[in-house]
C-alpha cells in the first residue's frame, strides 16, 4: 500500500511492538509525536512533515477500546483531530477558558446498545382517558 | 494534407458549390445536414473544438494532447449551428490534425498507452486515502452537525422559547411548546427536533437570538433504529452539556465574522 521506506523508517523510529498495534488498527505504519491523552485513554498523534505525512493524515488517534469508534473521540479532541483547531486542548487557552464546571463527560455513540437513546415527551399528555369519579351513595 | 483529406475537401466543395444552383430548400437544406453530419462523423471533437477556438484566440498548434486536456477550458464558445451565409463548415476542414496522425494515434493505441502510463505513475505515488476514523478530514468550525441546546454560563439554560427556529425551519422539524416557569420566565417544556426531517441548513441557529439552539461537529451520531434520531429537548441539553466547550471555542473563532 505504501513504500516499503516509509515504512522500514517508521518500524524503526516505533519499535516492533507498536508497529504491530497499528497493524492491527490504522493498518499503516506511522511515526509522529504524541500530542496527548485524553479521558478514555486514546492517545492523539500528529507528524507534521510534509514529506512524511500527506495533508490530512497528519494528526490520527490510536483508540484505546479494540471495538473502536468514531465517536469515542471527546470533543475537544474531536475539534482538534479535524483540523477545526489548531492547538491541542491541552494548550488551547481558548478551550480551556470556554470549559465550563458543569461540562458532563462525553458519552460515545450508544445506539445498538441498552443505552440507546429512547425519545420520550417532555410535556403532560394533553388528551387523557376518563376516570370516572364516583360519589358515595353513604349508605 | 493527406490524400483523404482532399477528397473529402474536393467533396463538401463540390456539394456547396452545388447547393446555389438547386433553387428547393428541401434539397438545400439536406445537402447542408449531410455535410455537416460528415464533418461530425470524419473529424472527432478535437476538430470541431479547435475551429471554434480558433475563432477567438491563437492557432490551434499543439501537437497532441488528450481529450481531457483539450477539452479543458476549450469549449466552443457559439454554439453548432449551421451558418448558412458563410463556409464556415469548409473551414472547418483546413485546420486540424492530419488524417494521416489520426490514423497513426488510433493503429498504434496511443491514447490508451497515455493513460496507462497515469495509471502506473499513480501506482507508485503515496495513496490520498485517509484511514478514518483513525485519521479525519477537515472541518470548518461552521460545519453542521448534530444539534444542541446550550446553557448560559451560569448553567441556565438558553433557549427562550420564541420560537423563532420553528418558525424558519424550512423542512418543519422543531416543535417547541413553552410555559412560564415558576420564576415566572418563559421556557420550553418541549423542544423536540425530528433529525430525520432536517435538511441540516443551519437556519435555526442563524435565527437563534440568544445562541441557543446551535449545530454542533458531531457527524458520527447515526443509529441503528429511526426512533433514535428523534431527539427532544433533555438529548439536545444533554449535547450541550457535553460539547460545550467545543461550540463554545467554535463561536470564539467565529466571532468576528457574525
Amino acid at each position: 500500500m505504501v513504500s516499503l521506506h516509509r515504512t522500514i523508517r517508521n518500524i524503526r523510529r516505533v519499535g516492533l511492538r507498536e508497529w504491530w498495534r497499528q497493524m492491527q488498527y490504522i493498518g499503516d505504519a506511522k511515526s509522529g509525536v504524541l500530542v496527548g491523552t485524553d479521558q478514555f485513554g486514546n492517545r492523539y498523534f500528529e507528524n507534521m512533515n510534509g514529506e512524511e505525512e500527506i495533508p490530512g493524515r497528519q494528526r490520527w488517534v490510536d483508540y484505546a477500546q479494540h471495538e473502536y469508534h468514531a465517536s469515542q473521540v471527546p470533543p475537544e479532541w474531536h475539534s482538534w483531530i479535524h483540523h477545526i483547531r489548531k492547538d491541542p486542548p491541552t494548550h488551547d487557552p481558548v478551550v480551556k477558558n470556554l470549559t465550563p464546571p458543569w461540562q458532563t463527560p462525553w458519552v460515545e455513540n450508544l445506539t445498538g446498545t441498552r443505552g440507546a437513546f429512547k425519545t420520550y415527551n417532555t410535556v403532560a399528555p394533553k388528551i387523557n382517558a376518563w376516570e370516572p369519579k364516583t360519589i358515595s351513595r353513604g349508605a | 494534407m493527406s490524400f483523404v483529406r482532399q477528397a473529402l475537401q474536393a467533396g463538401v466543395h463540390s456539394r456547396s458549390l452545388l447547393i446555389p444552383a438547386s433553387t428547393r430548400p428541401s434539397l438545400y437544406s439536406i445537402a447542408l445536414r449531410s455535410a455537416i453530419a460528415q464533418s461530425r462523423l470524419i473529424h472527432s471533437s478535437r476538430t470541431t473544438c479547435a475551429q471554434h477556438d480558433h475563432h477567438h484566440d491563437e492557432q490551434h498548434t499543439e501537437s497532441l494532447h488528450s481529450d481531457m486536456k483539450l477539452l479543458h477550458g476549450r469549449y466552443p464558445k457559439t454554439p453548432l449551428y449551421a451558418d448558412l451565409n458563410s463556409n464556415a463548415n469548409i473551414e472547418k476542414f483546413k485546420t486540424g490534425e492530419r488524417a494521416i496522425d489520426k490514423a497513426v494515434h488510433l493503429f498504434f493505441l496511443t491514447e490508451i498507452m497515455r493513460g496507462m502510463w497515469i495509471v502506473i505513475e499513480n501506482f507508485f505515488r503515496p495513496p490520498y486515502t485517509i484511514m478514518y476514523p483513525f485519521e479525519k478530514g477537515p472541518l470548518s468550525p461552521r460545519f453542521r452537525g448534530e444539534h444542541a441546546l446550550r446553557r448560559y454560563p451560569s448553567g441556565e439554560e438558553r433557549c427562550i422559547a420564541c420560537k423563532l427556529c420553528e418558525a424558519i425551519c424550512p423542512a418543519q422539524a422543531i416543535t417547541i411548546e413553552s410555559e412560564a416557569r415558576m420564576d415566572g420566565s418563559r421556557r420550553t417544556t418541549k423542544y423536540d427536533i425530528d433529525m430525520t426531517k432536517c435538511i441540516y441548513c443551519g437556519f435555526c441557529q442563524e435565527a437563534c437570538p440568544v445562541d441557543a439552539i446551535v449545530e454542533t461537529q458531531n457527524q458520527e451520531f447515526s443509529t441503528e433504529t429511526r426512533e433514535e434520531l428523534l431527539y427532544n429537548k433533555e438529548k439536545l441539553l444533554a449535547n450541550g452539556d457535553r460539547a460545550e466547550a467545543e461550540i463554545a471555542a467554535n463561536l470564539h473563532a467565529d466571532h468576528v465574522y457574525r
